[in-house]
């Protein structure tokens, strides 16, 4: 049997030298790569963990197949009622398709054999669930108490100044969409920024530019 | 069963163990308001209203789920307990439009009957208010978001009772809000007007019922429900003579809190304005309207010299007495059985979550009571047809309540006397040579028997149109002038002629049918059946 298909999962991101540690991206992002995980979820319990994040979405992508149908079935042994393995599910579905759509509410749905009313009422809840197609990055811009003490909304003018979208909406070529979160549990660093998943913290406004020049040469 | 007592209040009440606080309270008549918890649904203690205050607990408990215990000292009604309430209060209504004035709920409301018992008399709220508008859910329902106090009862009744979970709670915080699937709507659930019911406040209203009337202008009178033989527990809601909605009764035994939309949506007959108010004679000279007593004097002297078969046609829409009355006419005048049609659905529609709620077959109230009567059901599903026998008569034909609407214009011309007692004209009728205006269930008080043989009472909501009598005194006089008897002066009376003829209903007394009725005597046949 061959070894299940691998993706590249990378260490945090980088915000740049802010002068606090004077460290080195090479210091702070260590090697390129940390690890892989296998596509298929790996060992069961594992495989409801948070999902991996996939340089190209694809909105079109079926519900399941291959070695997602394997992760999915991993997940529906982990838990002990439909309802329980909606959330991991949904989680494989938007990694996949990068958002949540109506339509791929209503398969969960049909998948599990929940209430497609019960699948939408649970993404509205979660604010990780996007409910619209979003760029290839999404920046999440915290504005709570301890960032907005430090600058965070003037980051987050920056970063619709910078990237010329209006907030919630993705920019012209596709790439960014910014958006304004509450805590992003790294008061410790702020302004604290994630850009799909990844943290950059300390994050001034005038960061921004290089910022996302670098997010448009090399990717997270 | 071992029991708890507890005080509550300063008053001290035993109650089985187990008992939830609220219904502890309750024993000794103290409402803890609440909005989550209702009776029939599971209680997930979310709308934090019903927090009373125990002794020795380190919070506030929710009554609804807290279970009594023994020595437990409870306050519902001063102190932490009201100014909990009043705090909580005043969070309903952050959000809350105050359209009193233009929502139908007004008057019914418990958030206004809350806040105006125990809130606070003016709103410290200056931020602006979310909006989110009203919303079609399909159906008969209309949902206004911005009166919502996120009870999540109605979720909670499409999940566990309809088990058809349409409803949701969608997106979180103060942009909570109740919704279907997108535009989906609540896909014509044939229970959804129970969510309206059980809706505390007026997020959920009626379109049918939608500013038509105030709720405080209503007459509620207890009747039963007459679109289907499961014969639910309703109130007629009336106003100047005119029903505006049934809501349901609660009856354990037959309906639980609910009734469907079927029944529901089915009123407006009752207010139709063509009605026959008089009686009239067909003589050689034309139709006269000689007035109650010169029709029923010459009606019995057309019976005294009747000549060939009797033939006779009842409805199932018509009350025991009522029917009881017209068997009995039937019989002295030497009559072999009595037809009724009445339509009859396709399938049953069950309430999943009621052990005995269905939308039955038989679409009138009274099937199982003709039945018990010896009546036999002729015609189509659709109450069609049937009737070729009773047609063709050249004796006496009867006809109670039976509008004929399928018969051809020329019905009953060959029979020698055709008596018609109807609530409304039928074309069919035109050969008649007596029309005898009758009341209809609604205006009349009498018992129905449901199709669990139940025999339920209910009573006159409406002024009868015109000259209109219950059938059952129109009938019981003419069989008492014939058989030189006094006549039933109430349906009381009439009942307790039936109870003395027919063994399903023996040993039954009028006044104790109470306003939930009771089980007739079940014969074997009947019995097996079910």
């Amino acid at each position: 049997m061959s070894a299940p298909a691998r993706v590249p999962f990378r260490n945090p991101g980088w915000a740049g030298n802010t002068g606090e540690f004077d460290l080195t991206e090479a210091e702070v992002r260590g090697t390129d790569f940390v690890g892989e995980r296998p596509l298929d979820g790996g060992h069961e319990s594992a495989a409801p963990s948070y999902p991996y994040m996939l340089p190209d979405k694809d909105p079109d992508a079926v519900l399941f197949e291959g070695a997602y149908k394997e992760r999915f079935e991993k997940i529906r042994t982990r838990y002990p009622t439909a309802r329980a393995a909606l959330i991991p599910t949904l989680n494989l579905a938007q990694e996949l398709r990068g958002h949540v759509s109506p339509e791929t509410m209503d398969e969960v749905a049909a998948l599990l054999g929940l209430a497609s009313a019960e699948v939408r009422g649970t993404v509205t809840f979660y604010t990780m669930y996007n409910k619209r197609p979003v760029g290839r990055f999404l920046i999440q811009v915290c504005t709570n108490i301890s960032c907005s003490l430090c600058r965070g909304e003037e980051v987050l003018d920056a970063f619709l100044r910078h990237t010329g979208t209006e907030l919630g909406e993705t920019s012209g070529d596709g790439d960014f969409t910014v958006i304004e979160v509450e805590c992003l549990a790294a008061c410790g660093f702020p302004v604290a920024v994630q850009i799909n998943s990844r943290y950059y913290e300390n994050v001034l406004p005038d960061d921004v530019p290089a910022l996302l020049e670098r997010l448009r040469e090399h990717g997270e | 069963m071992s029991t708890v007592t507890l005080t509550i209040d300063g008053r001290e009440v035993t109650v089985p163990e187990g008992t939830s606080l609220l219904h502890a309270a309750e024993e000794i008549g103290v409402e803890v308001p609440h909005y989550c918890y209702h009776p029939a649904l599971s209680a997930p203690a979310q709308c934090r209203l019903c927090l009373v205050d125990v002794e020795g607990a380190p919070k506030p408990m929710p009554s609804c789920v807290t279970q009594a215990q023994d020595g437990q000292v409870v306050r519902t009604d001063e102190g932490l307990a009201r100014e909990m309430r009043k705090g909580v209060l005043e969070f309903y209504l952050v959000n809350h439009p105050l359209d009193c004035p233009i929502c139908d709920q007004s008057g019914e409301c418990k958030l206004q009957d809350y806040v105006h018992s125990e809130g606070r008399a003016h709103g410290r709220g200056v931020e602006p208010k979310r909006v989110f508008g009203r919303d079609d859910f399909g159906g008969d329902v209309l949902f206004y978001g911005d009166r919502c106090v996120m009870c999540t009862r109605c979720v909670r009744f499409m999940e566990e009772m309809a088990q058809d979970p349409v409803l949701t709670v969608v997106e979180r915080g103060d942009r909570a809000v109740i919704d279907t699937f997108f535009e989906q709507g609540l896909k014509d659930s044939p229970w959804s007007g129970n969510i309206v019911d059980i809706c505390p406040v007026g997020a959920l209203v009626s379109k049918d019922f939608l500013h038509k009337a105030r709720a405080w202008d209503l007459d509620h009178t207890p009747s039963v429900c007459p679109n289907c033989s499961q014969g639910c527990n309703v109130d007629l809601h009336t106003r100047d003579n005119v029903v505006h909605r049934l809501k349901p009764r609660e009856n354990p035994e037959v309906n639980g809190h609910w009734m469907c939309d079927y029944g529901r949506g089915h009123y407006e007959w009752m207010n139709r304005s063509d009605r026959i108010e008089e009686p009239f004679v067909r003589g050689d000279g034309g139709w006269s309207a000689p007035g109650w007593h010169g029709a029923l004097a010459s009606l019995r002297e057309r019976f005294e010299d009747r000549r060939g078969p009797v033939h006779a046609v009842a409805s199932a829409h018509a009350s025991n007495e009522d029917l009881g009355a017209f068997r009995e006419l039937v019989e002295r005048l030497g009559g072999q059985g009595v037809v009724y049609r009445s339509r009859r659905a396709a399938d049953e529609a069950p309430l999943p979550g009621s052990p005995v709620l269905a939308r039955r077959r038989d679409l009138a109230p009274n099937t199982r009571g003709a039945e018990l009567l010896g009546m036999r059901r002729v015609g189509s599903d659709d109450a069609r047809g049937g009737l070729d026998e009773v047609a063709a008569s050249t004796g006496t034909l009867i006809v109670l309540g039976d509008e004929l609407t399928d018969q051809p214009e020329d019905f009953g011309s060959r029979a020698e006397l055709f008596v018609y007692l109807g609530t409304h004209p039928a074309p069919a009728a035109r050969s008649a040579h007596f029309v005898l205006p009758v009341t209809t269930f609604a205006e009349q008080e009498g018992t129905f028997t449901n199709v669990q043989t139940r025999v339920q009472r209910f009573e006159p909501a409406l002024r009868g149109a015109g000259n209109a009598q219950p059938a059952w005194q129109v009938l019981g006089a003419l069989t008492a002038s014939l058989a030189g008897e006094p006549a039933p002066a109430s349906a009381a009376e009439s009942f307790s002629r039936l109870a003395a003829r027919v063994p399903e209903y023996e040993g039954l007394d009028y006044d104790q049918l109470g306003a939930q009725g009771v089980p007739a005597n079940r014969p074997a046949a009947i019995a097996g059946e079910r």
